[in-house]
């Protein structure tokens, strides 16, 4: 989980270009958007990009969004979920061929 | 000058209000749209003789699209703007009331968006509020993917009683814009499964923004869908309809762009350099058709 959660800092302060901020320096449990990391609305679509071509989940919904997007914490977590419900789901269909 | 309560002042012009529209509607049943067009030329032409707050509210791009305009040709453009306006109100109501009526729509540029869509980039639909722009919503039901237009909560409403007045379903679904971070997860969502994303791109209604030229001056337009392009690789295409005679309209899409992204630091121009490219192809518009223009505030201080 650290290393995930390393990674998604990595990728956040590198692919949405923040200069000043540095990943050790960020806290899992300050909010990502307006008052904790500052990113904006514009970040978000960067971000649920990335997510998907880095990770391979996706954030359908408002709701999703704002379960993944609340901390570096949730994200990982949210990561974690999501690789969970694909391998399980990929564990069933080879199982049933 | 004699005092006249205001809330009695209201009171009375909203049940004048409910009377020119029931006036407007017996006129539609009894007469059709021939009918009501005929009834809205003067009651038009009282409207501007005698109110001056809708001068205050035309003016504004009356000055800009017809700066060497005196003020005799200022009050006949207002009549004319005020007119198409008013016609495109008795379009809807007719709509609403006949459901086998039909306007009569040429389409420029279709296929383009339907080879867009096939390249299952998704594909980012921007519109405004000119011409029967609700018309223009109507055809999208004709795609061959799921549509989703990002809508504040006055924008919805608008758009669901002109499908609800046809007894027809909204083509479309809505995502709010006063949701979490404006709806761009579930817009962001929707463009990476290839379907189709659209959003009025003149008005603003908060969020991020960028200060281009329109008409000669500066004025803020909505931003933030150039970066869902972008960051997505969806291409952008202007769709807007025009009214074109009593029972007809066009439908062109006036221009296609590909947004790409460079970095944080260069994003302030790339906005600017991808809204312009919205506010001149919404130049051209208004070129061609001055008097479909139903922004009526001062549109260049939002």
């Amino acid at each position: 989980m650290d290393q995930l959660k390393q990674q998604l800092k990595e990728m956040i302060v590198q692919d949405l270009n923040l200069p000043d901020v540095k990943p050790e320096d960020m806290d899992d449990k300050a909010p990502l958007f307006e008052e904790g990391l500052g990113l904006d609305s514009l970040d978000a679509v960067e971000l649920v990009v990335l997510m998907q071509k880095r990770f391979g989940v996706q954030i359908a919904d408002m709701d999703e969004g704002k379960e993944a997007f609340a901390s570096i914490d949730a994200l990982a977590r949210f990561v974690k979920a999501q690789q969970g419900n694909t391998s399980k789901s990929i564990g069933t269909s080879v199982s049933a061929t | 000058m004699r005092y006249i309560n205001p809330r009695l002042r209201g009171a009375v012009l909203k049940r004048l209000e409910a009377l020119g529209h029931g006036i407007f509607y017996l006129i539609l049943r009894i007469a059709g749209q021939p009918g009501a067009y005929a009834l809205l030329v003067p009651v038009v032409l009282i409207y501007v003789i005698s109110g001056r707050r809708i001068h205050q509210l035309t003016s504004p791009y009356l000055q800009r699209r017809f700066p060497k305009h005196n003020l005799v040709e200022r009050w006949r453009d207002t009549f004319r703007i005020v007119h198409s306006f008013g016609q495109i109100l008795v379009d809807r109501a007719w709509l609403g009331l006949n459901i086998s009526a039909r306007l009569h729509c040429s389409l420029d540029g279709w296929n383009t968006i339907l080879g867009l869509i096939e390249q299952r980039k998704g594909l980012v639909l921007l519109t405004a509020h000119v011409g029967n722009w609700q018309v223009a919503l109507a055809h999208l039901k004709d795609l061959p993917v799921p549509v989703h237009a990002l809508m504040h909560y006055k924008e919805e409403v608008v758009a669901k009683h002109y499908f609800d007045l046809r007894g027809e379903s909204c083509p479309f679904r809505i995502i709010k814009t006063d949701g979490f971070l404006g709806g761009v997860v579930e817009a962001t969502a929707a463009i990476q499964r290839g379907e189709v994303v659209t959003i009025m791109g003149d008005r603003l209604a908060g969020g991020p923004n960028a200060t281009v030229k329109f008409l000669d001056s500066q004025v803020r337009f909505p931003a933030g869908v150039y970066r869902l392009a972008a960051a997505t690789g969806a291409p952008i295409a202007v769709l807007l309809a025009a009214k074109t005679g009593r029972q007809s309209y066009h439908l062109r899409v006036w221009d296609v762009f590909h947004p790409s992204y460079h970095n944080r630091k260069h994003r302030e121009e790339d906005l600017t350099a991808w809204t312009s490219r919205f506010s001149k192809a919404l130049e051209a518009y208004v070129t061609q058709f001055p008097y479909q223009w139903y922004n009526f505030y001062d549109f260049w201080n939002q």
